[in-house]
């Protein structure tokens, strides 16, 4: 006996990539890969990707993951949203895919006798999230306490009710409700709580292959008549480390962390997680009812393996009993021709599976023939989700039988080889399913371990309409507001960060941004403000410069029965509460009560945004919908009324509807001579003639010959025309008798193109002349825009917008509909909402946000609360008989140095430290010894002389911190570069940032310095000094700084020998100086002394970089000699550089390598101005005292180097706020002003004066002296002609200013 | 006289520009159209912009273009999925009988 065939009639899932049946196709169709890496959240990286491979950890990375919240609303079901967390998630999507089926097969109503209602879900008994977290509450707590107590004997059992009581503290407070809510059944006895069903309502366990057999159990149900409908399917929300675990251990998850089924390079699956739904009802129920049917199952069969396979790899004996099964129950022979278009594989991508599976299919279906089914499994794109696979299998099935479409299957380019002897291949892309004698066919496999197998065999039912309707998730709104057109194109620029910016009447809203509508958008917004016409809805944007609201008025029309109409509205309903209107267009009554339906809810909708109208009309019996909105009466229901006024049978006239493309007037030169009348005069390019059958055939002809568009209307009603006066009476009857009231919001006649009348006569008159008379649309429009209606809403989907448009034509307006067909009706509304905000209003975008839940799958490993770690570090007892005031500074004692210690333990274990230096001449006095310039005797500004801080004591004070922080001594320093000169006058704090990898630390002083110092075991050997020609040196130590040619001060006069000179070396010997960093800065001062015992020029230096510092011994003590040899090469004319070795009694120091110097361009006499700047100038002074001063240096280096030499305080801060391009022209004349006044002053007697103390105003003409030096009534100027410039005195004084 | 049948690329070219301004400024929108490019869906224009639009079409080529005798061949289904690609085709067709 073959099974009763049971219809699909309504789908819901949640599954990884697709929150919705539209999303999941849709990802079907395009091939779309939902295996991601482990969000964050869910992954515990000592668990995933540990290496090794004991059972604690798993190789897996990827798998398939639903989102984080599921479109749900809570309080629609009657459960507090604060419940959801407590969850499972797996029945909140149980539930959230059993309202989307319900919405799917139509509303509410298609559940029928609800007490006859099932819910059978494949679900295993795998370790879920809320009894995780459960079991840490209940067990692992307690496993802690045992343990430590096991570990920590001295433990107090209240230390241990501390640690207890903080482990549990971030769980929560403990609800009991909720502990309820982890029955594990619940996942399908909620759905048939909430939802009121009466029927069986269970969860089936036979691992991957449950949710097939909810399906067998659900056919059985059905077949006895136990229930007239069942939801049907699996859910699987579990991702476990127990589960994981598994996979690993039995080498199935795949090792190359993607899931190939059918492959030749199959390794093994993904887990995945999701719910599937599927409602189900006798198929001979579904055609009476009129429900669409997706596809109708035609058998079912089970079978287990017996001793067949083991328990985990399979037998193919026993798949192919479940499948013969299946087919006997369908009564279809699957070796015929034809009999199979799809296979749904279980294919779990492991080697063996796939091997016993393909064998499978070659036995059951027959080896190849040159036909070719297609065969694929939905796991390459989501995953192996476990119990609810089989569910998964089965939706793809059903969306390919009703979109007559073959799904592709990812990653199988290079199939299994086995694959060739099947009847079956596996495609990549997707591909139109054609018919053929046969209907359309497909099964779905679904094996389990344990060895239990299971089949379904499904055929097609209806055919999906080929209309494109929209179905990606609800986006975002983009709404961008400015004061001016051209400031919004502005706004459009910038990146946007939310998605209301900006204020003003020139606004646009686009929905669902894409780069693409952006890209549009900008077009739209720059031509909206050239020509100030707004632009209205195409590719889902909204523009206008010049709002219409609020001045001008809004108007609802509701329209009347129309051809071709379904507007999606069943989630506006759920979204707000409402019931969802049914939907029939099987007589002229149900068509019309369906419209006034939909327009009822949208309305009801409407103004839940804020939406509201200042006048109501409507098309036809749309203006009965206006009527009664505006409360002018309440009907009776329809059914009453035809027994009350029809005696029980409604009769129309038998006309018929013609739509004509042409205006009213063309339309009445067709109609003459026929029995036609004009029923509607609906716009410019809409007419519609009503008449007999016969007489609109012959105008149709008409028509036709005259090139205007003709269409017959698919109802018949004779209203608006004189046809309906015989039939007139019920309709006077039941007029008399409506109880009428004035409308609350005014309602425009179509009939009177006019507002209702006001007395009660006059109503019921224009109610029945609305019966006899054209509707006057067209007019009606017309006389509403001259009444400052602007803005026309459509409460329903229809062609009144286009009436709207077309008669209005230009004429600044906006028509929109409500509802759509194309579009959901919540992203409609949305629409009109943006479109409504554009033209200046305000709506209630809030009150379309989705109402989401968050699925709570963590499973966090427990975790103390920040203030209870280190609960166990034990402090010690104070000892007995102490004073009070001695306890309390023993506590302090101990606490303090815990502390600290704590410091140094967390700074020795952390590898960035952050500290600073204090740099100035009071902290560190030796720098007074490191003046780059002399100044006058006793000056008062410390930052005149520029103390700077060595090179080499930058590299002192890192390795000291180096040494303090880690405890550790330092061996040298590698990669030192010197970026800035550290001028130590105005002090300064400069941040230190060392940063250890393994024995390297690299240090930053501010940005004035970076090196690496070094720390670990020093190497003691060293290269010796290498013998080289050499020649006695054209100085001593001594004159080196007596004749200044260091500008050293005596903390760092180190040279005390000078050995002997080289081509390329010089030989001295060194006794350290005191000063910090003092040692290195003389084999330095060394390298000096060579460039000026073998340069004429060029012989100012200073250190750039040094490669490397190696110490081979503790650092000399201040006093100890040091024998030096410096190697020096020139590699380029501004690089002086060395390697040097230092020895102490014939033992190795230290080596250096790569010490760079940096060499100014500085001649005899610009060197000798420098040395000694109270004798000489930089310019040469001619007979008459004019000085002059050529543009000598090369780099701006060298330049602010003698900028400071010249320069006092405040000319150096208005040199340095000068533009770089005029600095040195402007240097250069004060260099020229201040030679001249010093020549002058020289001629006078008066020797000696420093660059410094002299300062040249502002004008450059001129001069004053500073800190006491006094300087005659001069004036002064300069010129300047290229590099060279020319300062004098000039012959006439000006005033004297005062010194400051 | 007989004149040259139109070739059919310069046809769907020419309907393509009298319908453009139905659909507003094609630039500004970035929509190309093209053969498959449909009156309802992609355009997204009504039923009675194709009134207008056998106006327009009847005006340019001449009263034997017409596109009512054309539609009263198609069902709903089929004037609903109607795309430019077919208006063009039948308008040469019309032209190529002329000649």
């Amino acid at each position: 006996m073959t099974q009763e065939p049971v219809a699909i009639i309504g789908l819901g899932v949640v599954l990884p990539g697709a929150s919705s049946v539209g999303q999941y196709w849709n990802n079907l169709v395009a091939g779309a890969d939902a295996i991601t890496d482990i969000p964050e959240h869910r992954r515990d990286p000592e668990f995933h990707g540990a290496p090794g491979t004991t059972p604690d950890r798993t190789h897996g990375r990827r798998g398939g993951f639903v989102a984080d919240t599921v479109d749900f609303d809570p309080l629609a079901f009657g459960i507090p949203p604060a419940d959801i967390a407590e969850m499972e998630p797996d029945q909140v999507t149980a539930l959230a895919a059993a309202a989307a089926a319900i919405e799917d097969a139509g509303g509410p109503t298609a559940l029928g006798d609800r007490s006859k209602v099932g819910v059978i879900l494949g679900r295993g008994g795998y370790f879920s999230p809320g009894l995780v977290r459960f079991d840490q509450r209940v067990r692992t707590v307690r496993q802690v306490r045992r343990t430590i107590r096991e570990l920590l004997p001295s433990a107090s059992p209240a230390m241990l009710d501390r640690i207890r009581d903080a482990l549990l503290e971030p769980l929560g407070e403990f609800q009991t409700e909720s502990a309820i809510g982890l029955v594990p059944n619940l996942s399908a006895s909620r759905v048939a709580n909430r939802l009121d069903l009466g029927g069986p309502a269970y969860t089936v366990d036979a691992a991957c292959a449950s949710s097939l057999i909810a399906v067998d159990h659900a056919i059985a149900e059905l077949a006895r008549g136990r229930c007239d409908m069942v939801f049907a399917g699996g859910v699987h929300h579990c991702h476990d480390d127990t589960l994981w675990s598994m996979f690993t251990q039995i080498g199935a998850l795949s090792q190359s962390q993607r899931i190939s089924p059918l492959s030749r390079d199959a390794d093994g699956l993904l887990i995945g997680e999701g719910t599937a739904l599927l409602m189900l009802k006798r198929l001979a129920d579904a055609r009476r009812d009129g429900d669409r049917v997706y596809a109708v199952l035609r058998g079912s069969g089970i079978s287990s393996d017996g001793k067949g396979g083991s328990l985990l790899s399979p037998s193919i004996a026993g798949q192919m009993l479940a499948l013969r099964r299946a087919w006997d129950a369908a009564g279809l022979d699957p070796r015929q021709a034809g009999a199979l278009g799809l296979l749904e594989a279980h294919g779990t991508a492991t080697r063996a599976g796939d091997a016993a599976e393909i064998a499978t299919m070659t036995e059951v279906f027959g080896p190849a023939d040159g036909t070719a089914g297609v065969v694929g499994s939905v796991k390459s794109m989501i995953g192996h989700t476990m119990p609810a696979a089989g569910a998964a299998g089965l939706v793809k099935v059903a969306l390919a039988l009703y979109h007559k479409v073959l799904p592709p299957t990812l990653h199988c380019a290079d199939p299994n080889p086995l694959l060739a002897d099947t009847r079956f291949r596996v495609i990549g892309e997707a591909e139109p399913w054609p018919g053929s004698g046969t209907p359309r066919r497909a099964a779905v496999n679904a094996f389990g371990f344990g060895g239990v197998n299971a089949h379904v065999v499904v055929e097609e039912g209806d055919t999906a309409s080929r209309r494109r309707i929209d179905v990606h998730e609800p986006g975002r709104i983009l709404r961008l507001s400015a004061q001016t057109p051209a400031e919004l194109a502005l706004l459009l620029d910038r990146p946007q960060q939310t998605d209301v910016l900006g204020h003003g009447e020139a606004r646009i809203g686009i929905v669902d941004p894409t780069p693409e509508t952006l890209a549009i958008a900008r077009r739209v917004a720059a031509k909206v403000a050239k020509d100030g016409k707004a632009q209205r809805g195409v590719k889902g944007i909204w523009c206008a410069v010049d709002p219409l609201l609020p001045s001008a008025k809004t108007a609802f029309l509701f329209p009347g029965l129309e051809a071709d109409v379904s507007p999606r509205c069943a989630d506006v309903a759920r979204h707000f509460g409402l019931p969802t209107p049914a939907w029939s267009t099987e007589t002229i009554l149900d068509h019309a009560e369906s419209v006034t339906a939909v327009g009822r809810l949208v309305h009801t909708a409407l103004g839940r945004l804020g939406i509201t109208p200042d006048a109501l009309a409507g098309h036809s019996v749309g203006e009965w919908t206006a009527m009664r909105i505006a409360g002018m009466f309440t009907p009776a229901p329809t059914a009453d009324n035809i027994q009350r006024y029809w005696s029980g049978r409604f009769t129309a006239p038998e006309l018929d509807y013609l739509m004509l493309g042409c205006p009213v007037t063309e339309a009445s030169e067709l109609v003459t001579g026929l029995d036609v009348v004009i029923s509607h005069d609906n716009a410019p390019h809409q007419t519609i003639a009503c008449g007999p059958a016969d007489a609109v055939l012959r105008l149709a002809e008409t028509c036709r010959e005259h090139g205007v568009i003709a269409r017959t209307l698919p109802f018949r009603s004779g209203y608006h025309t004189p046809f309906l006066r015989p039939f007139l009476a019920p309709y006077a009857a039941l007029a008399n008798d409506l109880e009428l009231r004035p409308p609350s919001v005014p309602v425009w006649s179509a009939t009177s193109v006019a507002p209702y009348p006001t007395t009660l006569n006059a109503v019921r008159r224009l109610f029945l002349d609305h019966l006899l008379q054209r509707v006057r649309f067209r007019e009606l429009v017309e006389a509403m825009h001259a009444n400052g209606f602007r803005v026309f809403l459509q409460l329903g989907a229809g062609q009144l917008g286009s009436f709207v448009t077309d008669t209005l034509g230009d004429a600044n307006h906006l028509a929109i509909g409500a509802s759509s067909n194309v579009h959901a009706g919540l992203d409609q509304l949305r629409r009109v909402a943006t479109a409504l905000w554009v033209e200046g209003a305000d709506p209630r975008f809030e009150a379309l946000a989705p109402r989401q839940v968050r699925l709570n799958s963590a499973r966090p490993l427990l975790a103390l609360p920040a203030n209870s770690r280190g609960l166990l570090d034990v402090t010690p007892e104070v000892p007995a008989g102490l004073s009070d005031d001695i306890a309390v500074a023993y506590r302090e004692l101990i606490d303090e140095t815990r502390r600290s210690a704590a410091a140094v333990v967390a700074a020795m274990a952390s590898d960035t430290i952050e500290s600073t230096v204090d740099v100035s001449v009071e902290m560190m006095p030796f720098l007074r010894d490191h003046r780059f310039f002399r100044q006058r005797p006793g000056w008062p500004d410390e930052a005149d002389f520029w103390p700077v801080v060595p090179a080499t004591t930058l590299i002192d004070i890192a390795c000291r911190k180096v040494e303090r922080a880690w405890g550790l001594p330092t061996t040298g320093v590698r990669d030192a570069a010197f970026n800035r000169w550290l001028i130590a006058e105005p002090a300064k704090s400069i941040p230190v940032t060392m940063r250890r990898a393994g024995d390297r630390v690299e240090v930053a002083i501010g940005s004035y310095a970076s090196m690496t110092v070094c720390l670990g075991k020093r190497r003691p050997d060293a290269r010796a000094f290498t013998p080289r020609r050499e020649r006695p040196v054209p100085f001593t130590a001594a004159e080196v700084y007596s004749r200044r040619m260091m500008f050293h001060g005596p903390a760092f006069h180190g040279i005390t020998r000078l050995n002997g000179l080289g081509d390329h070396h010089l030989r001295g010997e060194i006794t350290v100086p005191p000063a910090p960093g003092a040692l290195l800065d003389n084999v330095g001062q060394l390298l000096g002394c060579w460039l000026l015992a073998t340069c004429q020029e060029s012989l100012l230096a200073f250190p750039r970089s040094i490669a490397e510092v190696t110490w081979h011994a503790p650092e000399p003590e201040p006093g100890a000699t040091v024998e030096c040899q410096v190697e020096v090469t020139t590699p380029q004319p501004d690089v002086a550089q060395m390697d040097a070795t230092l020895f102490r009694a014939g033992r190795p120091v230290a080596t250096i390598v790569g010490w760079q110097d940096i060499r100014f361009s500085c001649d005899g006499d610009m060197h000798r101005a420098y040395a000694h700047p109270e004798v000489h100038s930089l310019s040469a002074v001619d007979a008459s005292g004019r000085a002059v001063v050529r543009d000598r240096w090369r780099s701006v280096a060298a330049r602010e180097f003698f900028a400071g030499l010249y320069l006092g305080a405040a000319e150096r801060a208005a040199f340095a706020a000068c533009p770089p391009r005029e600095q040195r022209g402007w240097l250069l004349r004060r260099i020229a002003i201040k030679d001249a006044v010093r020549a002058r002053l020289a001629a006078n007697g008066v020797t000696g004066v420093y660059p410094a103390e002299i300062f040249v105003h502002e004008d450059e003409t001129t001069v004053s002296g500073l800190h006491g030096r006094i300087l005659p009534e001069f004036g002064v100027g300069a010129t300047l002609d290229g590099d060279v410039a020319v300062g004098l005195i000039h012959p006439f004084p000006a005033a004297t200013r005062s010194a400051t | 006289m007989t004149l040259q049948p139109y070739p059919r690329t310069t046809v769907f070219d020419t309907v393509s520009e009298l319908l453009a301004p139905l659909v507003g400024d094609l630039d500004v929108l970035g929509i190309r159209i093209t053969p498959d490019t449909r009156f309802h869906d992609d355009l997204v224009l009504e039923s009675i912009d194709l009134v207008t639009f056998s106006g327009i079409l009847a005006e340019h080529f001449g009263p034997d273009v017409n596109l009512a005798d054309y539609l009263t061949q198609k069902d709903l289904e089929e004037v609903i999925e109607l795309r430019v690609g077919e208006i063009a085709s039948y308008v040469a067709g019309r032209l190529a009988r002329r000649g």
